[in-house]
């Protein structure tokens, strides 16, 4: 076990984040590749970037939306997001894990433990209140799939792991082993970003601008279309 | 030929206890021309390759299909969802629908997902389920303005109605009427000949003399002029007030002079919006051809939603080097209100009225407050559909479905129920629709139901109300 741990917050911690920010970084790469290939073609490039950029913030404090269509689902949706970022990011602990394992040396400010501990109960109870809503709400189960529910489930484990190496008298296994999961679920939510809905952490702005600039369509498209898939003789 | 979806549907709106339930069986039958015979999975694929391979539309789907959070809050925003409660309905299911299909035959991910699960295949089953679902969205992009991610679902109804078009699933009365405009004598969707757009002026030209007293022309031909106007063509046959209206507010500012209609070309009208991307290019051309040909300065759309955004969005694209700058009549109306050239009564309209706002002039916000500043000018009672603007409920005849008669009873009881429960709730006797598909449907929409209200055009409330010096 001893291994285990020693591997998990050392090299294992370093594989799987970086492998995190690379995968990221290659969906960022491939829109904006996508993009730019849109752009060389498009005619009309008047695209509203200032408004989608005011707009995706906005989304982020969405507090006009909130309650007026789904309040339960969104509001638990905004708590459970700053829960989930704030916590594994300012939590003391991890703020050594910061310096020590990526070498970032700059200070953050860290969160007190009784705040941490307000926000981790917060993430799970809000985090299974979703959870809860994506299974009996038909609107929600009707286009739910695996990773919707699976995904839901592992965030929570972190932060319940988590909450129980802070509070050793919940123990029912030895700290190190609760220790050692609550790393390992860290890091298979790092792994599974790139490749899950997760990543829309990184691909929130290219959705909120994606009306404005796909509708500017590169202008030859149709016209090639058509003479692929019907030949010189296109008509109606 | 007929037919290659049917449904029946057992209708109850949802939650809504103080109205007697309707219980209808609906039959939906798709009238398609040509359709396709033989492989149409392999056909559907081929199209959706070569859509991919020489337009823009890969960036987008690869965004979607990541960044989907399968939220639902697309529903609370839905008038047909809302009313159907059907999870076919929900604009999520309908594009995941299409993602699933790109990211099983076109993503190295998905294909490998496949390999190893073998499943996701589309079938023929899920092309006609799918071609259902695509003509039951009137792509108004409500949806869009409460997905969290924003989503244009809107726009994944566009590609997928393109896709199909390029593989043989386009509705019947869209391609008649487009074959006409693109390849007939009159070049317009109404088949009407020059010689019967002549007699319609004459007679129209009488009429604004003897409710105005003056004389008031459509100009024809008229080369080198600041506007060539483009109406939706069928105004002339059913929208008299309106573009009557259209001449009475050029004739009143002092640009009697200054427009012109073109007989070569005088239709707005874009189907290709609604279904494929190829046709929406041909009559940008042909319109911008006459624009060209009338060396006219700029092009100005009549009361027509759907013909003003292709106009406004797809000169600048498919114009290519004739493009002009496009103008919408209601915003030369307010303008003019501005400037003080345009002079209403306020005496005239006693009757309360309210403003429907089309979702191709409304949802992106380019015209909300010109209609509103215009109205309230002279309209003593005037009063707001809830939502409104930008976050309007689409008349439920939006996307080309209005043309489509043989969804009529779909129309009535699903998908324009939202828009009757809103203009009840207003108490209005005049409804303003300045769209030529809006009026059709919420016309009906207003013998269907029965209801104590009348449909006018903005130009026919403004021709009441004009002030002659």
């Amino acid at each position: 076990m001893e291994q285990w741990l020693t591997f998990a917050r050392g090299p294992l911690f370093i594989a799987t984040f970086t492998f995190m920010v690379l995968g990221l970084g290659r969906l960022v790469f491939m829109e904006v590749y996508q993009m730019i290939g849109n752009w060389l073609r498009m005619r009309d490039r008047n695209v509203p970037w200032r408004k989608n950029l005011i707009e995706s913030v906005y989304w982020l404090i969405p507090t006009g939306k909130l309650t007026r269509f789904k309040p339960v689902m969104s509001v638990t949706s905004f708590l459970f997001h700053i829960a989930v970022i704030v916590t594994p990011i300012f939590l003391v602990e991890h703020m050594l894990l910061w310096k020590s394992g990526l070498g970032l040396g700059f200070n953050l400010p860290a969160i007190g433990a009784e705040l941490a501990d307000f926000l981790t109960l917060g993430a799970i109870v809000t985090g299974l209140i979703l959870l809860a809503v994506r299974i009996f709400d038909p609107r929600a189960r009707a286009i739910s799939d695996f990773w919707d529910y699976a995904l839901l489930v592992i965030i929570v484990i972190p932060f319940v792991t988590g909450f129980i190496v802070m509070h050793p008298s919940l123990l029912f296994t030895r700290m190190q082993t609760m220790l050692t999961i609550h790393i390992l679920s860290g890091e298979l939510i790092f792994v599974l970003m790139p490749f899950t809905k997760l990543a829309h952490v990184v691909l929130f702005p290219f959705t909120r601008v994606s009306s404005d600039f796909y509708w500017r369509f590169p202008a030859e498209g149709p016209r090639r279309v058509a003479k692929a898939l019907h030949g010189d003789e296109v008509s109606v | 030929m007929e037919t290659a979806v049917k449904e029946t549907e057992n209708l109850k709106p949802e939650g809504k206890e103080e109205e007697p339930s309707v219980n209808t069986e609906l039959k939906a039958k798709y009238h398609i021309k040509d359709p396709p015979t033989g492989d149409r999975v392999t056909a559907f694929l081929r199209a959706f390759a070569a859509i991919l391979k020489y337009t823009g539309y890969k960036g987008v789907l690869d965004a979607y299909s990541r960044a989907s959070m399968h939220c639902s809050r697309c529903t609370a925003s839905c008038h047909l969802h809302e009313v159907s409660g059907k999870d076919k309905d929900i604009p999520c299911y309908r594009t995941n629908i299409l993602l699933d299909i790109y990211k099983r035959y076109f993503t190295p991910g998905g294909r490998l997902k496949s390999l190893i699960l073998g499943n996701g295949d589309l079938t023929e089953e899920m092309i006609d389920e799918y071609a259902e679902s695509l003509y039951r969205c009137t792509a108004c992009r409500k949806c869009m303005l409460e997905c969290p991610m924003g989503i244009d679902h809107g726009l994944m109804t566009h590609l997928g109605r393109y896709i199909l078009s390029e593989m043989g699933i386009s509705s019947k009365a869209l391609r008649v009427s487009t074959i006409e405009q693109l390849e007939g004598a009159t070049h317009n969707t109404s088949a009407i000949p020059v010689p019967a757009l002549k007699d319609t002026i004459e007679f129209l030209e009488e009429e604004l003399l003897e409710i105005t007293g003056q004389e008031i022309k459509f100009p024809l031909d008229k080369e080198g002029r600041e506007f060539a106007f483009f109406p939706a063509v069928s105004d002339f046959m059913m929208e008299a007030d309106t573009l009557m209206g259209n001449a009475a507010v050029m004739h009143a500012t002092g640009y009697a002079d200054k427009w012109t209609i073109g007989t070569e070309n005088y239709d707005g009208i874009n189907y290709g919006l609604f279904y494929n991307d190829f046709i929406l290019d041909k009559v940008i051309t042909q319109l911008v051809d006459e624009a060209d040909r009338l060396k006219a300065e700029k092009i100005m759309i009549g009361e027509c939603g759907h013909a003003s955004r292709s106009a406004k969005m797809f000169v600048p694209v498919f114009g290519r080097d004739k493009q002009k700058p496009v103008v919408n009549c209601i915003e030369f109306a307010y303008q003019m209100l501005k400037e003080g050239k345009l002079k209403l009564n306020p005496d005239v309209i006693k009757e309360r009225v309210t403003y429907h706002d089309p979702c191709n002039i409304a949802r992106s916000g380019w015209i909300v407050d010109q209609p509103r500043y215009i109205l309230k000018n002279f309209v003593k009672d005037f009063v707001e559909m809830a939502p409104n603007g930008a976050e309007n409920y689409c008349c439920g005849g939006g996307g080309g479905t209005v043309s489509i008669d043989e969804i009529y009873d779909f129309r009535m009881e699903l998908g324009g129920r939202k828009k009757v429960e809103q203009m009840k709730a207003t108490g209005a006797y005049y409804v303003v629709a300045p769209c030529a598909n809006c009026k059709k449907q919420l016309k009906e929409l207003i013998d269907y139901h029965k209801l104590d209200m009348e449909l006018v055009g903005l130009h026919d409330l403004i021709l009441k109300a004009i002030i002659w010096d």
